[in-house]
């Protein structure tokens, strides 16, 4: 008996000399939502912009008034020798402990992403702290500029543009690229990494004068940047990159605007249910990939004055065309301007041959580009909106 | 050996006269000890004694007794002489429905003190025990613990012949069985087994005897003396018997193959053997269609998980593990907590204790002084301690949901159990986060599978499982469904094939 109250004393002491260990209470954070990262002033350094969050501000009220009807963010740049160092540069005036677990954004800056990327993927990766579901982004603008812009509908900037990517297949112009796409690709002979593209643009409108029409920077989601290894070699347009999406993304919908057959007007087609197949093959030591488009299609809008059924077999042929110049043109980028499998060609490749893939694997992105690329697109249009009704005069 | 130990011992002496000394002796001067002095027939040579409790002996029964020994004989026109043992009195005079003879000192008085009457005639060495226990008990009413809708209403008393009579109304089976026995050295307070001989599981009513007779204590006040002297658990949270205000609940308890314990002055009714399971269920369960008894029945154990764990589940996220909790989930905590001088863990501690107390509070006030206390606690927490930013709003939440989750437990002493295992696993994820967080939890986990009730595995029959128990235990199925008692009864077909219902069929040719 008295020996195990003398054990159990002994555990109740242990347990007051814990202290805690390892608590962070969640007030005594500085939540990290967006970081951007570009080249420091100096050669050879990193200048981290880290937009934190200020829970009372961006929360409003709850509980006891805690003062402050201020900004719900705040931003902060900080420079080191390496991205961890720049980090603890930031101990140096953030009142709170930097806390990354939270972060939605990683967002670099064009000349940093050319210059190599290893750097950043391997602390955002090597890190237990931070998420693999981070959107990653590349941006010609200045990053810190982009992080601390404020949108019109959401408090915390970050979660914008959260939004914006989770919502990205709407408009279909831009991957949805994370840290673990990013780093799957980034580590695979047989694919190469492509980013998003983020943009501030003039969009939003002051109420307060609106006259000025697109007075408010606001930030785009559009476009990618396509990388060989991990340099950035170039961007890729938003229309091309709606070819991208077939490949990497497996694209189902999208707005197709065409021109009407019968006069100068428009249509704008819903295509449908959109199928790629890839179809690789090997012969005479080189890769061959006829790449095949499935799609369905409905008009969603139709400025062409006559009976639909009469044009449907142009519109579906316009579209058809459209669709396949995008994919031609992202091809004719990926392989005679930058030599970068982004299109993950590779991995089907690699699938369906992987003994040839031995021999050929290291040179691949020169395969690649010497590869030859069929590509055709069958679309058709089945909704029964084809009414003649009301558009014929 | 005290004198009076000895003399209980001892036989009735033939002489009335020692008789009274002896009983005389032993009984003392109490006011209530009444001694009333007769003569059999009216004959002045066989004068006699009654003994009985004012207060615990039904003096009208008395009476009846007196008028059958004074002046029955003689209407009767028997003769005194031929009356001369305590049988011949008891068969031929009194009109007693209950009237035994007894021969030891001790038994006549344990007699007397439960309420009934003694009867001792000179020149007889044997006395006559009548009962005439006859005391204002309590109506009978609904149990305010356990409260239910639909279902009977009525409830325990505090006397244990009236609470076997519940069962027996329930129950008409003649091998119901109802096994007693004294225990407290002073209090001798009665005790039955109840059990149904052809179900109740093999050994076990010996078994509980067996815990029964062990029992050495000079007083028993309440079952719940006797159900912490017979338990399988001891040192555990977590109780292993349970106990009930309801003869339904016993009644359904003995018809699966259990025993249940009644015990003299409590309408408190303990049934063994218990697996954990049974505190979630509720009698409605059973009353209402299976449909709403599963639902309610889930939300139960939604309602144990929050009020045990969800107070730890917050700190812990909180104070040790943000990544765990959504962004934006995240953010509204940490504005809430912005002006909160505390840590989460003393938080919570203050807020728990806060919430205990003001329990206790309105349990112990008087009725009409516990709902202010209730009304000026539940104000001052909810409402002043947030303004005054000394309490996140949040807390108050997850403290209210947990208070209000421990009150959905339908057996009020398990919610008890649980309200105290909520704290060591407070403390350990106040502590050490998750990894004792888990730590604290598996340990109880471990502990509660390594505890047994009367041999049957506590959290059965989920570990171990027995397949076919499984249709009563997280669901309620159907009452057509279960067909078989638990796996430990003796006869475990309880109802036949196919009583699902269904409408007449159509024969052929009728339309």
């Amino acid at each position: 008996m008295r020996r195990i109250l003398c054990l159990l004393a002994a555990l109740t002491l242990l347990t007051m000399c814990v202290s805690c260990i390892g608590q962070r209470q969640i007030n005594e954070l500085a939540l990290v939502t967006a970081v951007g990262i570009e080249n420091g002033d100096k050669p050879g350094t990193i200048k981290l912009s880290v937009q934190m969050i200020r829970p009372a501000d961006a929360r409003g009220q709850t509980g006891s008034p805690s003062g402050g009807t201020g900004q719900p963010i705040y931003s902060a740049q900080a420079e080191g020798e390496t991205i961890f160092d720049a980090i603890r540069e930031l101990g140096r005036f953030v009142s709170r402990r930097v806390y990354w677990a939270h972060n939605f954004l990683i967002v670099m800056n064009e000349d940093y992403a050319r210059r190599g990327i290893a750097d950043m993927i391997d602390f955002f990766t090597r890190n237990h702290e931070l998420r693999m579901n981070t959107w990653v982004a590349v941006t010609s603008d200045s990053p810190a500029e982009l992080i601390s812009t404020i949108t019109g509908l959401e408090v915390v900037p970050g979660q914008a543009v959260d939004n914006l990517f989770k919502d990205n297949r709407i408009a279909g112009q831009a991957p949805s690229s994370n840290m673990m796409n990013l780093e799957e690709a980034f580590l695979s002979r047989s694919a190469e990494p492509v980013l998003a593209r983020l943009e501030l643009v003039s969009r939003g409108i002051s109420n307060k004068k609106p006259l000025e029409h697109g007075s408010i920077k606001q930030v785009e989601l559009a476009g990618a940047a396509a990388f060989k290894g991990e340099a950035m070699v170039g961007w890729v347009t938003p229309a091309e990159t709606r070819g991208l999406l077939f490949f990497t993304e497996r694209l189902e919908s999208g707005i197709e605007v065409v021109g009407c057959p019968n006069n100068g007007n428009k249509l704008s087609l819903e295509f449908r249910d959109a199928k790629l197949k890839i179809k690789p093959s090997y012969r005479n030591q080189q890769a061959q990939f006829q790449v095949a488009l499935h799609t369905n299609a409905d008009i969603v809008e139709s400025g062409c004055e006559t009976n639909l059924a009469k044009i449907c077999q142009d519109v579906e042929r316009a579209l058809e065309d459209r669709l396949k110049g995008k994919i031609e043109s992202l091809l004719r980028k990926a392989r005679r301007q930058y030599h970068s499998d982004f299109l993950k060609l590779g991995d089907v490749f690699r699938n369906k041959y992987p003994e040839e893939w031995r021999k050929i694997g290291d040179d691949w992105n020169s395969v690649f580009s010497e590869a030859q690329v069929d590509v055709a697109v069958s679309a058709k249009i089945n909704s029964v909106v084809l009414k003649s009704v009301g558009s014929v005069k | 050996m005290p004198k009076d130990q000895t003399q209980q011992q001892q036989a009735f002496e033939p002489g009335i006269s020692d008789n009274v000394a002896t009983i005389d002796s032993i009984l003392g001067a109490s006011v209530d000890v009444q001694k009333r002095e007769f003569m059999l027939c009216g004959n002045p040579d066989r004068s006699g004694v009654l003994y009985f409790l004012d207060g615990m002996a039904d003096s009208q029964a008395i009476d009846g007794i007196l008028r059958a020994l004074v002046v029955l004989g003689n209407e009767l026109n028997l003769d005194p002489a031929s009356l001369s043992s305590a049988d011949a009195i008891r068969t031929r005079l009194m009109y007693n429905a209950s009237a035994k003879p007894c021969d030891k000192v001790a038994d006549g008085v344990i007699g007397v003190a439960s309420g009934d009457t003694l009867v001792l005639v000179d020149g007889i060495p044997e006395g006559i025990l009548v009962s005439t226990r006859g005391w204002k008990d309590r109506g009978i009413e609904e149990p305010s613990t356990e409260n239910n809708v639909r279902g009977p209403r009525d409830g325990f008393t505090e006397s244990i012949r009236s609470n076997t009579a519940h069962i027996r109304r329930r129950i008409k089976d003649p091998l119901l069985r109802f096994d007693a026995m004294i225990v407290g050295t002073r209090t001798k307070t009665d005790i039955n087994i109840a059990y149904i001989e052809d179900i109740v599981k093999e050994g076990l009513v010996d078994e509980v005897k067996r815990r029964l007779a062990k029992i050495k204590i000079d007083a028993i006040l309440e079952s719940g003396y006797v159900e912490e002297l017979i338990e399988d658990a001891p040192l555990s949270p977590f109780n292993t018997v349970q106990s009930t205000e309801r003869p339904d609940k016993v009644a359904a308890a003995l018809l699966e193959g259990r025993v249940a314990i009644f015990v003299d002055n409590t309408p408190v009714v303990l049934i063994v053997p218990t697996y954990f399971w049974q505190f979630m269920q509720a009698p409605d369960d059973y009353y209402d269609r299976y449909w709403v008894g599963s639902f309610f029945r889930f939300v139960r154990y939604v309602a144990f998980f929050i009020s045990l764990l969800l107070p730890s589940l917050y700190v812990m996220l909180v104070s040790f593990h943000s990544e765990m909790i959504p962004t934006k989930l995240a953010l509204t905590i940490a504005s809430g907590r912005e002006v909160v001088p505390f840590p989460v863990f003393l938080e919570a501690l203050m807020m728990e204790l806060a919430f205990e107390l003001m329990r206790e509070a309105g349990l112990r006030m008087p009725k009409p002084i516990g709902q202010a206390v209730s009304i000026v606690g539940s104000l001052i927490i909810g409402q002043a301690a947030v303004q005054a930013g000394l309490v996140s709003p949040f807390m108050v939440i997850v403290v209210a949901i947990t208070g209000i989750s421990s009150f959905a437990i339908p057996s009020y002493s398990s919610s008890l159990a649980i309200r105290l295992c909520r704290f060591p696993i407070l403390v350990a994820s106040g502590l050490f986060g998750l990894l004792g967080f888990a730590t604290m939890f598996f340990a109880l986990l471990l502990h509660a599978l390594s505890i047994r009730s009367f041999g049957e595995s506590y959290l059965a029959p989920a570990s171990p499982y027995h397949h076919s128990d499984q249709r009563d235990m997280l669901l309620r199925l159907p009452i057509w469904m279960l067909d078989k008692r638990p796996q430990f009864a003796q006869n475990r077909q309880r109802s036949g094939d196919r009583q699902m219902p269904h409408p007449p069929q159509p024969t052929k040719g009728e339309e």
